[in-house]
């Protein structure tokens, strides 16, 4: 197969193949720390956390619409968890976290599906929201781990523990991932984000429920958003109000590294993974180099806006190639 | 009569009028005094310059996430400069690196062929970040003599008890709006934001408007720090963070639709004063910040729809 | 009959033979990524006639017609105006020649009002302190004459939204604006599409009185039988191609719809 529509089919190699590259040089810059068993334990585990929540969001970028409120929903997630866990054991808990995640989501749902509103105001809105319901949550309340919630298994496999030394958190980013994958990729359901995403009327004329589908992938990313928060909440052991914050730029810029387009149709789940984690080694990078954190901010604006460039043209360049 | 009726800030001066006689009616002493509409106003002029400069962004269609970071890296860089410049020199050129800014911006758009939502999302990440990096995380206040300054004083004292910094706001208000309904631009940005193959197909140098849009979106973000800081030198590195989200609430809230095309500046200023002044009233009842926070979201939330559902109502019919 | 430069000699009433054209265009060819909207074609338009641009969908007469209002750019070929080569066309440009196009759906803001969608791109100002500021009594009062005198429904405020127009008033309008404002070439993409059989014979009269009066008008349509009554030449594109290009009086419009139908087989072309 020409090595061009090759890429083109599998954008992914391309990102692999870039993250690799940055790997080495990240390697070779910190003379080795970077691959540190410990520094790669936690990046690995920020990578997983961030991954699940681009996941989501890729979902959504998929189809059009772009969901900011994911970092209230994290935040949500993660002191639903917390604050059922001592009360009324991690295994609900969880089950509650994730029904904030279906909860938030579906109100995105409704606004940008059913009523039709702008993905951008309607989500902007909901994290005002629920980022104002989750410091009123900590007003006053602690959230944290006591020592029998941190015993429970279900904590212990949500993140509280570790797996040959990983978090449990990469296991759930990876199962994740195949699953979506497979969902995207494999079913009919899959094609239809993707065509929704492509052309909405026209997949609407050939009787793709498009209400439905966009309402059901705003809970999808909820569910996923409020997912990671409670897998970081269950690691840290620890929330407060301001968890999540920012978090949602984030998970955009992974989506947008791994290749997904803004304007929807076109979708890499591995590529967002490999973005989540480029982004986290990143930071690390600049952690080790002694940088203070605040240069990651700076290279998140000028990353995201760059890998925008490069997929654009990169675009057009094999489009050219090929016709 | 009936075109008065189909203007898009209708809805927030009902809000405005019903909101101020609730305050008046529920609240009257604290409501009703002098330290209250300082300070609602001083908020209002902060917000309300931020916002006016987002409304010319979204009137055609696009949106600038990177206001609050602009609104501090502007500030942090006038103050910086006030250590060695005079302060009205250190004003304009602060406001010339604002202008800069926009102009990234703008052409990164065009010739990218980006969405704006990304390019300035990376600008927020991006002048965030500088400002953390070139002032090591801590800033120090401007020079003692700056403050006492002709020019601060100007922007920060008052002129019988009502903040310059308001006045500052109703000024560019007025000539924001006479630039956008009485001048050939303003008819050129419109019709770029409702249609823009058919304002192109006119021969409406469009390129070159979405420019002056971003431009004026960034010199309006900066103009609001400066005039903040001439008032209030306190500031820290965060200055300006999450004021990008609330300038498109004032924005929306005040009537704009987000199809383009449609907006005015009155709306924007009174959305900017409804936010302030629910804030203010939330403060004095002693409620949490994050109330507020919640509220911005809900009332958008609310607003956005009403708009739409009116607006299909009328163009259907 | 098939020999172009016979064609060149005999061309319509009220231009002498042998003018110089208005606009030229030479090997122009445009894609879409991978889509051919047009493959070499040269056309020679004079002032003084009216021209049938003729063809199916996806023919390529939009494209053409958008390449000549200066909205989009030939990958490759050259735009001659007045015997001047134009390096780059854009619309403002095209408008200050005075090509105005009316196309079937650009050209109008429904966000704004009857008056400001008249005088767009070419609006009235009265200085003040070296500013300029729209004019808005003139520019109301000339365009509620236009609006008059083409006979648009007299309920009509032009201060209101032109949104508030039917589609048939929006087309009227549109032709109004091009006529009314000093051009040299008019070009119609389907201006009849939405209107009452008397708006049409209208606008087909206003097409005859405009080419008589001088000006080139490029008339663009499906209905073959339709611009065979009031056109001087016909242009028929296919593909992306020109296939023919002959006078009104060569061929009948039977005959030219054969060629449409077949796709190229007629008159030789170069």
């Amino acid at each position: 197969m020409n090595p061009l529509s090759f890429v083109r089919r599998h954008p992914e190699t391309a990102t692999i193949a870039l993250v690799a590259l940055i790997s080495c040089l990240f390697v070779a810059l910190t003379r080795g720390q970077w691959l540190s068993v410990g520094n790669l334990q936690s990046l690995l585990r920020l990578a997983a956390v961030l991954a699940i929540m681009s996941f989501g969001e890729a979902i959504v970028i998929a189809t059009g619409e772009i969901d900011i409120s994911v970092g209230s929903t994290f935040g949500i997630g993660a002191l639903t968890f917390l604050g059922l866990a001592p009360v009324a054991g991690s295994g609900l808990a969880v089950i509650a976290a994730l029904v904030s995640g279906i909860l938030i989501g579906s109100i995105n749902g409704i606004f940008v599906a059913l009523i039709g509103l702008p993905s951008l105001i309607v989500t902007l809105g909901t994290l005002f929201l629920f980022q104002g319901i989750a410091y009123a949550m900590t007003y006053g309340f602690s959230f944290a781990a006591t020592d029998a919630v941190r015993q429970q298994l279900v904590y212990q496999a949500i993140g509280g523990s570790t797996l040959a030394g990983l978090n449990p958190a990469i296991l759930w980013a990876i199962g994740i991932l195949v699953g979506l994958q497979l969902l995207i990729f494999e079913t009919s359901l899959g094609n239809r984000i993707l065509a929704v995403g492509g052309d909405a009327i026209s997949s609407y004329s050939r009787g793709v429920n498009v209400r439905k589908l966009k309402f059901g992938v705003f809970v999808l990313s909820g569910v996923l958003a409020a997912f990671s928060g409670g897998l970081e909440a269950a690691y840290i052991g620890y929330a407060d109000g301001s968890f999540g914050a920012l978090m949602e730029l984030s998970a955009i810029a992974a989506a947008v590294l791994g290749g997904c387009h803004l304007s929807g149709g076109r979708i890499s789940l591995v590529g967002t993974l490999m973005g989540a984690f480029l982004l986290c080694g990143i930071q690390s990078f600049l952690i080790i180099l002694g940088f203070q954190p605040q240069w990651y901010i700076l290279a998140l604006g000028v990353i995201v806006v760059l890998a925008s460039l490069v997929d654009r043209s990169l675009g057009r360049l094999i489009m050219k190639k090929l016709g | 009569m009936h075109r008065f009726f189909r203007r898009t800030d209708i809805g927030i001066l009902i809000g405005c009028i019903f909101i101020f006689i609730l305050f008046s009616l529920w609240n009257h002493d604290q409501w009703f005094n002098w330290y209250t509409f300082t300070s609602i106003s001083r908020y209002t002029a902060i917000l309300g310059l931020l916002a006016i400069g987002q409304t010319f962004v979204i009137l055609i269609r696009e949106i600038d996430l990177s206001v609050g970071s602009v609104y501090g890296a502007i500030g942090i860089a006038f103050i910086s400069l006030e250590h060695q410049l005079s302060v009205p020199l250190s004003a304009f050129l602060a406001l010339l690196f604002a202008l800069t800014i926009g102009l990234i911006n703008a052409v990164i758009v065009i010739h990218g062929r980006l969405s704006s939502m990304i390019v300035t999302l990376g600008g927020l990440f991006f002048y965030r970040g500088l400002v953390y990096v070139s002032t090591h995380g801590g800033v120090s206040g401007p020079p003692r003599e700056a403050r006492l300054d002709w020019f601060n004083q100007l922007l920060g004292g008052h002129w019988f008890r009502v903040e310059n910094g308001f006045l500052l706001l109703l000024l560019v208000a007025l000539l924001s709006g006479v630039l956008l309904y009485h001048m050939p631009f303003g008819n050129h940005l419109l019709a770029l934001g409702g249609n823009s193959a058919s304002a192109e197909s006119q021969g409406v140098p469009v390129n070159r408007v979405r420019i002056w849009a971003f431009m004026i979106c960034s010199l309006f973000a900066g103009l609001s720090a400066i005039a903040t800081l001439a008032n209030d030198p306190q500031t820290s590195v965060s200055l300006g963070t999450g004021l990008e989200l609330e300038s498109i609430a004032a924005v929306v809230v005040g009537g704009t639709l987000l199809t383009g095309g449609r907006g005015t500046i009155l709306g924007t200023v009174l959305g900017a004063f409804f936010f302030t002044a629910v804030r203010s009233e939330m403060i004095a009842f002693g409620a949490p910040p994050s109330w507020y926070t919640s509220f911005v979201g809900i009332a958008l939330l609310l607003v956005v729809t009403l708009n739409t559902v009116l607006s299909k109502r009328l163009t259907a019919g | 009959m098939d020999n172009r430069s016979e064609l060149d000699g005999k061309v319509s009433d009220g231009v002498t033979a042998g003018s110089a054209p208005l606009i030229s265009v030479r090997n122009i060819c445009l894609s879409y990524g991978n889509f051919r909207a047009l493959t070499d074609v040269s056309v020679d338009f004079f002032p003084g006639e009216l021209v049938g641009l003729v063809g199916d969908n996806g023919a390529g007469k939009t494209t053409l017609i958008r390449i000549l209002s200066g909205i989009i750019a030939p990958d490759s070929g050259e735009v001659y105006f007045d015997g001047q080569r134009i390096t780059r066309f854009y619309p403002k440009l095209a408008i200050a020649l005075g090509v105005e196009s009316i196309q079937q759906t650009i050209g109008l803001c429904d966000n704004l009002s009857v008056t400001r969608n008249y005088f767009l791109g070419r609006e009235l100002v009265r200085r003040i302190f070296g500013l300029r500021f729209l004019a808005k009594k003139e520019m109301r009062d000339i365009c509620a004459k236009v609006v008059r005198d083409f006979g648009l429904r007299e309920g009509i405020d032009v201060e209101d939204e032109i949104s508030l127009l039917s589609g048939g008033e929006k087309q009227t309008f549109k032709i109004a604006r091009a006529v009314s404002f000093r051009n040299r070439v008019i070009i119609m993409d389907e201006p009849t599409n939405h209107l009452s059989v008397r708006e049409r014979g209208r606008v087909n009269e206003l097409a005859v009185q405009l080419k008589q009066q001088g000006l080139l008008v490029i008339y663009i349509t499906h209905d073959i039988f339709q611009i065979h009554r009031i056109a001087d030449r016909i242009v028929i594109l296919e593909n992306g191609r020109k296939v023919a290009d002959v006078l009104r009086d060569a061929m009948s419009a039977e005959e030219l719809e054969e060629i449409i139908r077949h796709g190229g087989v007629g008159p030789r072309v170069p």
